[in-house]
């Protein structure tokens, strides 16, 4: 145990204080249960099959699709903080940088995980390159999430290798600093990438044509719900990154960030999320009163559904997305943090409410009228992978947060509980 | 999707789809190959040392950083901007004209005025054939006492400012002592007084950049103070200093103290 305590202390950075090994270990250890949960799940799945879970032809995305949009979309603010800094030189954004990365790494790696189990056949991964549907999205969302996650591991790679015992190996500090000086480059692909698969992930409703809740007219091959994906994912990628960074001061006790990053994320989330739900509220109104009424359905047939009754579109535009704009952008609100928290909190929620309904409501509704509307509860072992997912995310953070330089060397000890 | 699989066709969309695609993947595989070949080159030209300890330099906290100057009372307050090379330094020449106003050194250990001084805890002598004998100050004497391995360089084998000049270890840690000047080891060796370097200056004379008199005595000073506070424990309450003296083989006689960050301090680790 005394040596565990000693080499711990030499991963953590010079001057830089925090919690004993044994609390952080305590920390650790229901978040490695639960990875062990999801990965016990997960194994059952790809051993023997979808049976495990309660989707089915008709219900063919789940809870796991699900996990894949909120977090690919939260993820944003990995390639939309280093597009503000590194493109459009936001230099005061540059502290939040490395969590930015961390974050996106963690959404994306996750992603990736929970559809290979999703898809199945890892062995035949390489399949979807090789032999792509071209005809489908999801290809040129597969390419686009394969390419950024290499592209999200060459920017966490200088963050990793300034720990301070890795950075003590020449070649690594020299091989640090010049990939650094690439970051840029990866910044601008990044934006590229994420530009595309962002909008697909969205257009990939956009075109079922067969399910009338989701299909959306738009601009040459791509629907509206390309734009909106996009305009969406940019917006709440910096509230997430303020809701992550407020968590990790609460658990750690120590202020991480200045409070003008924090306001500086909030109004440009604010902003893109009061574009976003504008434009969402004429495509809502467009679809109800043009599209979907072009293949025969009324506004409320798709309401009529309970639990899906239209309290739950009014919910994400007004409480959880025009709210958030409010308080993002106000003077009066935008300068407290407690308003700020809130906004950004909304704004996420919202976000990922619109994945739900898109997700689950969509195949959960009747198209035809033979059809009966479809109820799906996840199984546990959707439910143990997802939240393996999770704990993933938590353990990779507060691993990163410990021994990495993630927001510049605060010193200070940790107050609370023992996630530094 | 590619022309080699079957399916493929020679359209529009197919073509701008490879395009695309190839162009993310030449510009992730272009961005690592960059990486590796400058990285490869820094090592091949000898700008590496110079890169690793500037990097370290940056990770020092400010403290840790503070300017000849200042140490000599020639100044009240000034970070050095240069990574100790003061041959880089524009303002050196003004700074040094000033009068010094050295305080006499406590705390058992000593300095001498022949020698000059790197902040990575070693010691320049010029020798009268030319050559220059480079050895470990008494501070981290004292502090490493006998250590328990030690790696020199070879004769013949060129050493950098602030590059590493030699390794030792020590109850498990491992030393990288920084050299204090650019030169060839022309022979090394382990006496009373520990061990050496001698080597031959790159450029002779060149070691303005090296700590001399009062300069050394407030270096050391801070150094002292430094130790102190790192030997503190942390729900240690604040006490006047008593006076003593520092002992000699100091990793032996406190091995529960946080021997990590006080030898990356002491030998310039960030």
């Amino acid at each position: 145990m005394a040596d565990l305590v000693v080499l711990d202390r030499r991963f953590i950075a010079r001057g830089v204080e925090r919690s004993s090994a044994l609390r952080f270990m305590f920390w650790l250890v229901p978040w490695v249960i639960l990875v062990g949960l999801g990965i016990y799940a997960a194994a059952l799945c790809l051993f023997y099959g979808l049976n495990q879970t309660n989707m089915d032809n008709r219900f063919a995305f789940g809870m796991w699709i699900y996990l894949d949009l909120g977090m690919i979309a939260l993820g944003a603010g990995a390639f939309f903080t280093g597009f503000l800094v590194y493109i459009l030189k936001q230099e005061d954004l540059k502290p939040i940088l490395n969590s930015a990365v961390v974050v996106g790494l963690i959404c994306y790696s996750g992603a990736v995980a929970v559809l290979m189990v999703d898809v199945g056949q890892p062995l035949r991964a390489w399949f979807t390159f090789w032999h792509p549907n071209t005809h489908s999205m999801l290809t040129e969302v597969t390419f686009c999430i394969t390419c950024y996650l290499f592209v999200l591991i060459l920017e966490y790679l200088p963050v990793l290798l300034r720990n301070r015992q890795l950075r003590k190996v020449p070649s690594f500090l020299v091989f640090e600093h010049q990939l650094h000086k690439l970051v840029p480059v990866l910044a601008g692909l990044g934006a590229f990438l994420s530009f595309f698969h962002q909008g697909s992930l969205g257009g990939l409703y956009g075109v079922l044509r067969g399910r009338p809740f989701a299909f959306r007219q738009g601009f040459a091959i791509w629907p509206s719900t390309f734009f909106l994906f996009i305009i969406s994912a940019m917006a709440v990628g910096p509230s997430f990154l303020i809701l992550v960074t407020a968590t990790a001061e609460a658990v750690t006790g120590r202020k991480l960030v200045q409070s003008t990053v924090f306001r500086k994320l909030g109004r440009i989330s604010g902003i893109l999320l009061g574009v976003y739900v504008a434009l969402k509220a004429i495509d809502t109104l467009v679809w109800l009163n043009v599209t979907s009424r072009a293949v025969g359905f009324a506004p409320w047939d798709f309401y009529a559904y309970k639990p899906f009754g239209s309290a739950l579109l009014f919910i994400e535009i007004l409480p959880l997305g025009l709210l958030p704009v409010f308080l993002l952008t106000l003077p009066m609100t935008s300068k407290r943090r407690g308003w700020v928290l809130c906004g950004a909190a909304l704004a996420c929620s919202g976000i990922l409410l619109n994945r739900f309904v898109l997700t689950v409501q969509t195949l959960a509704l009747p198209t035809l009228p033979f059809d009966e509307y479809l109820q799906y509860i996840p199984s546990w072992q959707e439910v143990a992978t997802f939240l393996g997912v999770i704990a993933y995310g938590v353990i990779l953070y507060s691993l990163s947060y410990r021994y990495l330089p993630m927001f510049g060397q605060s010193k200070g000890v940790d107050k609370n509980v023992p996630v530094g | 999707m590619f022309p080699w699989v079957d399916g493929f066709h020679w359209s529009p969309n197919h073509i701008i789809f490879l395009t695309l695609f190839a162009g993310v993947v030449l510009t992730i595989a272009s961005t690592i190959a960059r990486a590796v070949w400058r990285t490869s080159t820094d090592f091949q030209t000898h700008r590496a040392t110079d890169m690793c300890w500037q990097l370290n330099f940056k990770e020092l906290p400010e403290a840790e950083r503070t300017c000849r100057h200042e140490l000599a009372g020639r100044v009240s307050h000034r970070t050095c901007p240069n990574a100790f090379d003061c041959r880089h330094c524009a303002q050196y020449a003004e700074f040094a004209a000033l009068p010094a106003r050295g305080g006499a050194l406590t705390g058992g250990v000593s300095f001498s005025n022949e020698l000059l001084y790197h902040r990575g805890h070693t010691w320049v002598r010029p020798e009268e054939d030319g050559t220059c004998k480079v050895g470990l100050d008494q501070l981290a004497d004292h502090m490493i006492g006998h250590p328990d391995s030690v790696q020199l360089p070879a004769n013949g084998t060129g050493i950098e400012t602030s590059g590493v000049a030699w390794r030792m270890t020590k109850n498990g840690h491992e030393i990288s002592v920084r050299a204090p000047m650019d030169g060839t080891v022309v022979a090394t060796g382990g006496n009373a007084d520990g061990w050496y370097l001698r080597v031959r200056p790159t450029k002779p004379g060149d070691l303005r950049h090296l700590l001399r008199g009062a300069e050394v005595s407030g270096w050391l000073a801070a150094e002292l103070d430094r130790l102190q506070v790192q030997f503190s424990s942390a729900d240690a309450p604040v006490c006047m200093a008593d006076g003593g003296t520092l002992m000699p083989e100091l990793m032996d006689a406190m091995p529960a103290a946080d021997w990590d960050a006080v030898l990356d301090a002491t030998f310039l680790e960030g």
